[in-house]
């Protein structure tokens, strides 16, 4: 389900018929289009929020969006610290979100 | 929206009312400000927030903005792994 994609724009027109992957963000699946990044594809599935900060818990999504500011940084099938805003989604991809790191 | 909703550096999450309070308490350069509150050593290198912070710095009765960068910038330019400097290939 994409409730934030636009199939119908203006002025580019109609979206034409785009080949689907699937992703996995959190274990969840969710469906994207082949030439998505990890971030258009998880906006355009009404996830808002990619991590959470680590000191305070507060939640981070899309800031700059051109690979500029980290703030969408995830973990991509085990790597740290990969921008999603940068990233062309693949098949299977595990998306694992930032976590809060309780203070002791 | 008070100070202490603003961030300046969001890596960090160093609001606006803690660099200020930094500043006129300690009487600091930019680069004691980035010392003493973590601001600008985020993952994104300062890339966002250091010329706000060197301009806060200014502002409040700091050294003045030169052509030297208080807030230096050092390689690698943009941030670069441990894995990727140690010869990994993915």
């Amino acid at each position: 389900m994409n409730l934030m994609r636009v199939y119908h724009h203006p002025i580019l027109g109609n979206l034409k018929k785009q080949k689907k992957v699937k992703i996995y963000f959190d274990n969840q699946q969710y469906e994207a289009f082949e030439g998505d990044t990890i971030a258009s594809a998880l906006l355009a599935s009404g996830v808002r929020v990619l991590r959470l900060h680590e000191d305070n818990g507060t939640p981070r999504g899309i800031y700059c969006n051109i690979g500029h500011c980290f703030e969408c940084r995830v973990r991509v099938n085990g790597k740290n610290t990969v921008r999603a805003c940068l990233t062309p989604v693949e098949n299977d991809m595990r998306i694992e979100s930032g976590i809060f790191l309780h203070k002791t | 929206m008070s100070e202490s909703q603003i961030i300046v550096c969001r890596c960090e999450e160093i609001t606006l009312k803690e660099i200020k309070e930094t500043i006129e308490h300690f009487k600091c350069s930019s680069r004691e400000v980035k010392l003493r509150t973590r601001a600008g050593m985020g993952p994104c290198g300062g890339r966002t927030c250091r010329s706000m912070i060197d301009q806060l710095v200014a502002e409040l009765g700091g050294p003045q903005i030169t052509n030297e960068v208080p807030l230096s910038f050092r390689p690698p330019v943009r941030p670069v792994s441990f894995g990727l400097l140690g010869g990994e290939t993915t």
